[in-house]
């Protein structure tokens, strides 16, 4: 409708149509056919159903959980909700934040570094009263939920007071006539002992009774008043927002001053400058001795100048060594697994071969590799002291040399490649064995060679269950790596859940569910980067993905 | 005979066919192998167009694949240009039923997949002109770019025949390759082939159930014996002038009598399988419908030859 009448929109109508086509979002075409004015009712229908039938299904979804998160409770407290849950993706995307602005001022020299120490410092200044002003508010909150317990437990606590004074005088009375009883009783009596007996065993159910009872009453006063009041508990959350900026602030003024970089870098050059001086006016065993010391400050001084920050990993790296380990797996286990896909296809006798192979290794546990692949990863890839490549990696390589290519890291690769590869490998095998028979006929009668009958007829037929094997291979190794990081304590997502497991702070059990989502977006957005290589290399009639 | 007949022209030797005692069998795990052609015998002349002609499942596309190479032969043998085939080659280029094209490459890259491998030593731009003279010659001069998808499969099987003519072969084989077009398209490519074998002087031959075409397009009809052990069961010279034009043969008294002659031959074919009665020369049925072509074959004798 809006776009139908001008030129260049309706010129791009196609192209955008085919763009979401190929990218896999065709939930997005009835949008872009609406614009047009194409059939709005049948636009409006598949809207209905493919945009906003979504929506709502989320929107309950969020309400379910909300509801679902209040009734269980846990030893790391109530199952987080959505809100908890959003809070703690906020306090974790703050804390990447403050690390990389620590990060930044461990290097800042000069006037910026002057700056950045004047805005640091005031806002320092600042936040003092505003620490101070959450910390009232917390005991202000607190005291004022304090008192509306008291309230509303003061009538079951009266109660239960006057209970246990009326129970004990109960229970003191009856003690009192059992004595009495008991004062009665003649020996050989039998009926007179059994009688005193029930009056015994009622004395001591009926005790009973008036305990249990008290005891309910005692755990109903307690459950009210162990109930979280939303108040305290927003109290609390922005005075620990209060007190992790005022720190963040404390540490960044450190990062700027004692600990900053160019500022130890400048103390250093001073002192041996000054040394250096000293040095010229000395002789004998004295200048041997001052001589050695300024040496020492050179080489901490080479060391100095050589350092990053070392603070601890945000999720946003964690999230990056992550995605890079899997597709370091995943290129392994494409470039093993297509070349002997391509020979299975292509010869029985290789296949039978290889058959027992797959047959064992296929079903085998990322559990059972990673340990393997650990050890054998440890005893084989050098240091970075000992091997120049080792040291090229962790300190030129273009990229690599942020992600600190360690064993951990090469036998997380190696684990999401083992676990992954079968999936492309079955496809690559079906995809060449079910070339049409027709296209290798023209190959014969063109008398094509080897290569030219691999490289123009048997791949291109066979690339998309090829791409379709690698898509499944990909999401294979997603979800494999996550579980091999929190193995080998390799820095990635999976690490990040194991701290956050290990790791007692109220948010923490929140923050596990924020890493829900975030593996399920990064997974869902590696299988749409898929969906789009295999839809551009397919072609009308190519087999489908199995 | 005179001797110039006895010693033949060697062009002419080296591109004929000859086709001996020719066998096709195929295992059979209940008994004695099943044998779907016995006995077959043929030579073709250079630059000969020959039509195949029989029912569904006696054999032909049987003997013209043993032909091109890629179905073994189990007895006899085919001799193409003074040498006897054991394989495929681009010596006899086939035009498939379905135009077999690689969807993943356009109508160039399509044609150029051969010429790369039968021209190793010409230039890239005497290649690629062999390609675009071939798609030229078969009128798709302007859609070279076009992938199979976009484009109708009377054009798909145009890049079909331009990929098995720019092979330059001996012998063009043409198997059903009009079975899935529509009978105006049929006619167009039909034409084409008639104008290639005419400027090419190519020896042909054509796998067909159309008795039409069979008559339209060849210099002898070979009629298919009932299968199993098919063999040629008549053979059928057709007498006109090429270059041939459709409408000049179509009213020629002549068409249809060697049109009648042949369903006549079929329409016995087909009585024999239920009856296995055999007919004397000119015991003719007269006309049936194309319908009759399309009788399943389970003959339990072999057929004999009519001739």
């Amino acid at each position: 409708m809006i776009f139908a009448h001008m030129k260049f929109f309706s010129k791009i109508k196609y192209p955008i149509l085919k763009a979401i086509d190929v990218s896999g979002l065709t939930f997005l075409s009835p949008v872009v056919r609406l614009c047009y004015g194409e059939e709005p009712r049948v636009q409006m229908k598949k809207i209905s159903q493919w945009i906003l039938i979504p929506i709502c299904a989320i929107i309950l979804f969020i309400f379910l959980w909300a509801y679902g998160s209040t009734v269980v409770k846990t030893k790391s407290g109530s199952v987080p909700g959505p809100l908890e849950t959003l809070k703690a993706g906020e306090s974790i995307s703050k804390f990447g934040n403050y690390e990389k602005a620590k990060e930044e001022a461990y290097t800042l020299t000069g006037p910026e570094r002057d700056e950045a120490l004047k805005k640091a410092q005031a806002r320092l200044g600042k936040m003092d009263p505003i620490v101070k002003a959450a910390t009232d508010q917390v005991g202000g909150a607190k005291a004022q939920y304090a008192e509306v317990i008291k309230k509303r437990t003061s009538g079951m606590t009266s109660r239960r007071d006057a209970l246990k004074k009326s129970y004990s005088a109960n229970q003191s009375a009856r003690k009192a006539s059992l004595a009495a009883l008991a004062d009665t009783l003649t020996p050989g009596n039998e009926t007179a002992y059994e009688n005193f007996m029930k009056e015994v065993k009622d004395h001591t159910d009926k005790t009973d009774l008036e305990k249990e009872e008290l005891a309910t009453l005692a755990k109903e006063i307690k459950e009210i008043e162990d109930e979280k009041s939303d108040d305290v508990a927003k109290a609390l959350f922005a005075q620990t927002r209060a007190a992790e900026e005022r720190q963040f602030l404390q540490k960044q003024i450190d990062q700027l001053t004692t600990q900053n970089k160019g500022l130890k870098i400048e103390t250093a050059q001073a002192k041996i400058q000054e040394d250096a001086r000293v040095l010229l006016t000395l002789t004998g065993p004295e200048a041997v001795k001052a001589a050695g010391k300024i040496a020492k400050a050179r080489s901490r001084l080479v060391k100095t100048e050589e350092s990053v920050y070392a603070g601890p990993k945000t999720l946003g790296y964690q999230i990056k060594r992550s995605i890079l380990c899997v597709f370091a797996g995943f290129l392994i286990g494409a470039f093993i697994a297509i070349p002997i896909g391509i020979l299975c296809g292509l010869n029985s006798t290789f296949m039978a071969a290889m058959t027992p192979f797959i047959a064992i290794f296929k079903p085998v546990s990322p559990i059972v590799w990673l340990p393997i692949c650990l050890i054998i990863a440890s005893a084989v890839v050098p240091s970075p002291d000992d091997s120049a490549f080792m040291d090229w990696l962790w300190e030129d390589a273009w990229i690599l040399n942020h992600y600190d290519i360690n064993p951990a890291f090469i036998a997380s690769a190696i684990t999401v490649a083992l676990c992954s590869l079968w999936a492309t490998l079955a496809n690559t095998a079906l995809g060449v064995a079910s070339i049409d028979k027709d296209h290798l006929n023209v190959a014969r009668v063109l008398k094509l060679g080897f290569w030219p009958r691999l490289f123009k007829i048997v791949i291109p037929s066979a690339l998309p269950l090829i791409f379709a094997g690698l898509r499944i291979s990909l999401g294979v190794g997603w979800m494999v790596l996550i579980a091999a990081e929190l193995l080998s304590s390799s820095e990635g997502i999976g690490k990040f859940v194991w701290d956050q497991f290990n790791n007692g702070a109220s948010d923490s059990f929140a923050k596990l569910f924020v890493v829900v989502f975030v593996v399920g977006i990064i997974g869902l957005l590696l299988d749409r980067i898929m969906i789009v290589f295999q839809r551009l290399v397919s072609f009308e009639g190519s087999p489908t993905a199995i | 005979m005179s001797s110039l007949e006895l010693m033949p022209d060697p062009a002419a030797l080296r591109r004929s066919v000859e086709i001996s005692n020719l066998i096709k069998e195929y295992p059979n795990p209940y008994g004695e192998d099943f044998r779907v052609v016995e006995n077959f015998n043929l030579n073709i002349r250079e630059g000969e167009f020959i039509s195949l002609i029989g029912h569904s499942g006696c054999g032909k596309s049987t003997v013209l694949t043993m032909l091109a190479g890629l179905n073994e032969i189990s007895g006899g043998g085919i001799i193409v240009g003074n040498k006897e085939i054991d394989s495929p080659g681009p010596d006899r280029a086939v035009v498939f039923q379905s135009p077999c094209l690689m969807p993943w490459m356009n109508s160039f890259q399509n044609v150029m997949l051969g010429v790369k491998n039968v021209y190793p030593h010409a230039t890239k731009a005497e290649r690629r002109q062999i390609v675009e003279h071939s798609l030229a010659v078969v009128g798709l001069a302007d859609s070279m770019k076009k992938y199979p998808a976009e484009m109708s499969g009377g054009m798909q099987q145009r890049v079909g025949i331009a990929r098995a003519i720019a092979l330059q072969p001996k012998v063009l084989l043409l198997d059903e390759p009009f079975g899935r077009l529509d009978s105006l398209t049929r006619m167009e490519l039909q034409d084409v082939i008639i104008e290639i074998l005419a400027r090419e002087k190519l020896t042909a031959m054509i796998v067909t159930h159309d008795v039409d075409e069979a008559v339209f397009m060849a210099d002898r009809c070979v009629m298919m014996s009932n299968g199993p052990k098919a063999g040629v069961g008549e053979i059928l010279g057709i007498d006109f002038a090429r270059p041939r034009n459709r409408e000049v043969v179509y009213q020629d008294p002549k068409f249809f009598e060697y049109r009648e002659h042949l369903l006549a031959f079929l329409e016995q074919r087909a009585h024999l399988k239920s009856s296995t009665r055999v007919f004397s020369d000119g015991d003719t049925m007269g006309y049936t419908d194309k319908k009759g072509l399309e009788l399943e074959s389970h003959a339990t004798s072999k057929a004999t030859s009519v001739a």
